[in-house]
């Protein structure tokens, strides 16, 4: 595996939708290649940066309440 | 091909395709205290869509109100919080084009944002420092200026953690295209992240423009 086809695969390795196989030699690749390490860490962090600022949020208590009664 | 033909099969549909032998759920309380474990999630993801907290809570309740009505088309044992995402998207979207007919589509450009280049050439320091400098609330803002159908498969496999699977699934469109449309969703994000780190000093914008 080459540069290109490793950043080709970066998206679904950092989604974990590669397959084993395709994740192992995408590691292999970075084993020996610092260039790619460093740019899956950034979009990594990238993901890691949506999923937090993006998942703070909690329901409000009134719809909550509101919720609960229609459940109930 | 990214256009809404998806929204068509709304949750009316798949509960009257669903065949008559469904298993019901153990019990209706077994229904409902899963249901309610979904409504965090499920909040976030209408705020994400309407970017409004007031609609957003009017999409929920609608949302359980539309559940508790197909329950019957809920197979127990499968994923209840795709289940439930399906029924709000399909609501949001039928709501969508009545009112704003021209907000469906997207804008498919084809280039891709190199934005790791861009940050590594004009970030004063490691890349990923300059990632962390941006506060939450300025992404949330980013992802807010997305088209709809951009920013609601962002918050299913980004924030969410949906699978491909459960994410064709819930926007009833194939694995392909939830491939595709992420990555454009994403590319656009981080066109839009870019901008306001340049707008904020974050980086120093050493390239072009």
């Amino acid at each position: 595996m080459n540069c290109k086809d490793c950043v080709e695969r970066l998206e679904t390795f950092l989604d974990r939708e590669l397959s084993d196989a395709e994740v192992v030699e995408v590691k292999r690749h970075m084993d020996e290649c610092g260039g790619c390490v460093q740019r899956f860490e950034f979009y990594a962090e990238l993901k890691r940066l949506i999923f937090h600022s993006c998942g703070q949020e909690r329901a409000p208590l009134e719809l909550r309440d509101k919720v609960g009664k229609l459940l109930a | 091909m990214d256009l809404l033909s998806d929204a068509a099969v709304s949750a009316e549909g798949l509960a009257t395709q669903t065949p008559r032998l469904v298993v019901m759920p153990d019990s209706d309380e077994d229904f409902a205290a899963e249901a309610i474990n979904h409504l965090d999630s499920l909040y976030r993801g209408a705020l994400r869509l309407t970017r409004d907290p007031e609609q957003a809570q009017d999409l929920v309740q609608d949302t359980y109100v539309r559940a508790l009505r197909y329950q019957h088309s809920f197979h127990t044992g499968t994923n209840m919080r795709a289940w439930l995402f399906s029924i709000m998207r399909n609501r949001f979207w039928d709501r969508l084009k009545t009112q704003h007919p021209g907000d469906v589509s997207l804008d498919d450009s084809r280039d891709d944002f190199p934005l790791y280049e861009r940050v590594k050439d004009e970030a004063d320091g490691p890349e990923t420092l300059a990632l962390n400098r941006i506060a939450a609330t300025e992404v949330v803002a980013a992802v807010e200026k997305l088209p709809a159908l951009h920013r609601e498969i962002v918050q299913l496999v980004d924030v969410e953690g949906f699978s491909y699977k459960d994410t064709a699934e819930v926007l009833d469109i194939p694995i392909g295209t939830v491939m595709s449309r992420l990555h454009r969703a994403r590319q656009q994000l981080q066109k839009e992240l870019y901008q306001y780190a340049r707008e904020s000093g974050i980086l120093a914008g050493k390239g072009t423009e």
